[in-house]
């Protein structure tokens, strides 16, 4: 049954609320960042319902947030934002998600599109060959003794340390490819042995790597910050923390079941279970997910190792050789312990984005130092057929959404529904009669993935932008996607 | 007994039924590695024993349990024989072989929409996955 849209307040040209009247448990109200068709097909979901649960969880700060990318998760909505004060608030791993750190590295070349054309197909030969895809270990560098434990702690860090990629690469990644807090032992055996063979691979599902072309360019001052002009060759990865995410995820799902009961919880839904921060189990689970995060930005750093020995050589003895830098990584489920003023007072607040990624604002110390006068990039992958974007953080999200913004274009059609609406072959036609190169590894992966499966992603942009959470600049366009 | 897939925005779920309790935890088994796709090999039997603190949070563990074998031993599984014992535990063997998924890649078991119901002499549970 479609959720009645009545009940909300339209707010501003793109921002909604449901109120606290709504539900009893509400402790604040929900907002949503969205147009009228995001609305309606928002409603024909649980994802509002999902929206106003989470306005229950105890602790929480200002609103229960959703990005316009909304579509209905586990516990939490996927673009869902939510803070709560870290001296008595909860966190929630439903707020984090099954794939900690799942997220995207945009990497920049010092090629244009054009002067590579002829190689695009052997270009992407070289990235299948170069990452192994797929559920389960085949292909994934093997570990020293005690690595998975420094992969966990070290993040991106040890992975450069490690041989795997250069100093600057970790420079322009969210927390420099290592949260602090990260504890290796409060990993279950089960995780680890889920991990242990699956650094370096890149997973599955929506999972890619995709060679892209910058098509636009909206704001050049900013785009030259970043390192991206028109015509240019880019490389995005998208992908997470695999097995040993998925099992931490599951491991305190389930304990925190145990704690719910314990602290009286009357949980709205069993997903969206939680413990104090304060407490023994949510300290635990801190430490955990900063691990899983942590193997996460270890294993795209290795991947762009990976990626950039593949790339060189194709191209060598050409006439020029490439470079390949680090633009940006960022996570888009994660929770990171973060200062921001609330009704005038700093507070110290537990933020958990579960698909939607951190936009910070010019001047942020969290910035690079290279970007800080323009803002963090934000990276907004579209999917398979269509387009990417890059965009900069604000002070508008800093003051609205905990300095939080959408972090792709969302599902709209079941992988079900999608595998039977969708042919792949006359997909994969569809694709290569656009120019876009495809490596899959199955054709049923191939239709789940499908544009069409997906909601419009310049919609999802049009809304942020205009909500000044995050402003556009530059549109990247895929011309060979590699999917796991 | 027996099992059907569902859809469901982003995720993928099955309902599955049986006579007793044994039969609905060996149907929804079945399920979720239908979902995934056969062995290509046969020989592997393994021994599972589960505990948990109620009848649903059983059937999350028994199938997580499942799923962290499957992926750590490279194998997929299509036989199972269970005895949901007293005070919420299990006893299962199961069998298939080497083997990694074709099908659905499931990442997890969620406790999203979790019901086991017992009705008309029958007991039936929907489960999501996280894929």
């Amino acid at each position: 049954m479609a959720f009645d849209l009545r009940v909300l307040r339209q707010i501003g040209a793109v921002l909604y609320e449901i109120p606290t009247s709504f539900r009893e448990e509400m402790r604040v109200p929900a907002r949503l960042y969205a147009d009228a068709t995001i609305l309606e097909a928002a409603a024909q979901d649980e994802s509002l319902e999902q929206l106003a649960n989470v306005a229950w969880l105890p602790g929480i700060v200002g609103y229960a947030l959703a990005m316009p990318d909304i579509h209905q998760g586990y516990g939490f909505p996927i673009g869902g934002v939510a803070a709560t004060d870290t001296r008595d608030g909860v966190i929630s791993p439903g707020g984090v998600g099954y794939d900690i750190n799942c997220g995207v590295r945009l990497l920049s070349t010092n090629l244009d599109v054009g002067e590579v054309r002829a190689q695009l197909p052997a270009l992407m030969d070289a990235i299948t060959a170069a990452i192994p895809a797929g559920l389960g270990r085949e292909g994934s560098i093997s570990l020293q003794k005690g690595g998975l434990t420094e992969a966990m702690e070290g993040g991106a860090q040890w992975a450069v340390g490690a041989g795997y990629g250069e100093r600057e690469d970790v420079e322009h990644c969210e927390e420099r490819g290592r949260m602090a807090g990260a504890g290796a032992g409060a990993v279950s055996v089960k995780a680890r042995e889920r991990g242990r063979d699956q650094l370096g691979t890149l997973g599955s599902g929506n999972h890619f790597v995709e060679l892209g072309e910058v098509a636009e360019v909206y704001d050049e001052k900013s785009a030259d910050a970043f390192g991206l002009r028109p015509g240019q060759l880019v490389l995005q990865v998208h992908s997470g923390s695999r097995g040993l995410g998925h099992q931490v995820c599951t491991d305190s799902v389930r304990r925190f079941q145990d704690v719910a009961r314990r602290e009286g919880y009357k949980l709205p839904d069993r997903e969206l279970v939680c413990a104090p921060l304060q407490s023994e189990e949510g300290q635990e689970y801190l430490a955990a997910m900063s691990a899983a995060a942590n193997f996460a930005w270890a294993n795209r750093q290795i991947m762009t190792h990976m990626l950039r020995r593949a790339l060189e050589n194709v191209l060598a003895g050409g006439a020029r050789r490439m470079r390949l830098k680090v633009v940006y990584d960022a996570a888009h489920n994660v929770a990171k312990l973060e200062r921001h003023e609330v009704g005038g007072r700093p507070l110290e607040l537990c933020v958990h984005r579960k698909g939607a990624t951190r936009a910070f604002p010019p001047g942020h110390p969290a910035v690079p130092e290279d970007y800080r006068a323009v803002g963090q990039p934000v990276l907004v992958p579209g999917d398979m057929g269509t387009a990417s974007y890059v965009l900069r953080g604000t002070e508008t999200a800093m003051r609205e959404s905990f300095g939080s913004c959408c972090h792709g274009a969302g599902r709209k059609l079941s992988r079900a529904a999608a595998k039977r609406q969708v042919n792949a072959q006359e997909l994969r036609q569809r694709l290569e009669s656009l120019g876009i190169i495809v490596r899959a590894g199955s054709n049923a992966g191939l239709a789940e993935e499908a544009p069409d499966a997906y909601k419009d992603i310049h919609r999802v942009v049009d809304v942020v932008h205009s909500a000044g959470l995050a402003l556009r600049v530059a549109q990247l366009r895929p011309v060979g996607v590699m999917k796991g | 007994m027996g099992f059907e897939e569902l859809s469901h925005t982003a995720d993928v779920s099955i309902r599955a039924w049986g006579g007793d309790l044994d039969e609905l935890f060996a149907a929804a088994a079945e399920g979720m590695f239908a979902l995934m796709g056969a062995p290509r090999e046969t020989g592997v039997g393994r021994k599972v024993e589960v505990a948990a603190g109620d009848l649903e949070t059983l059937l999350v563990d028994w199938l997580s349990e499942l799923l962290y074998l499957s992926e750590v031993n490279g194998e997929l599984y299509d036989s199972f024989a269970v005895r949901v014992l007293p005070s919420w535990r299990l006893e299962a063997a199961i069998a298939g072989g080497k083997g990694s998924a074709s099908g659905d890649k499931v990442k997890a078991v969620t406790y999203h929409g979790l019901c086991v119901e017992h009705a008309d002499g029958r007991y039936a549970a929907t489960v999501v996955f996280d894929t």
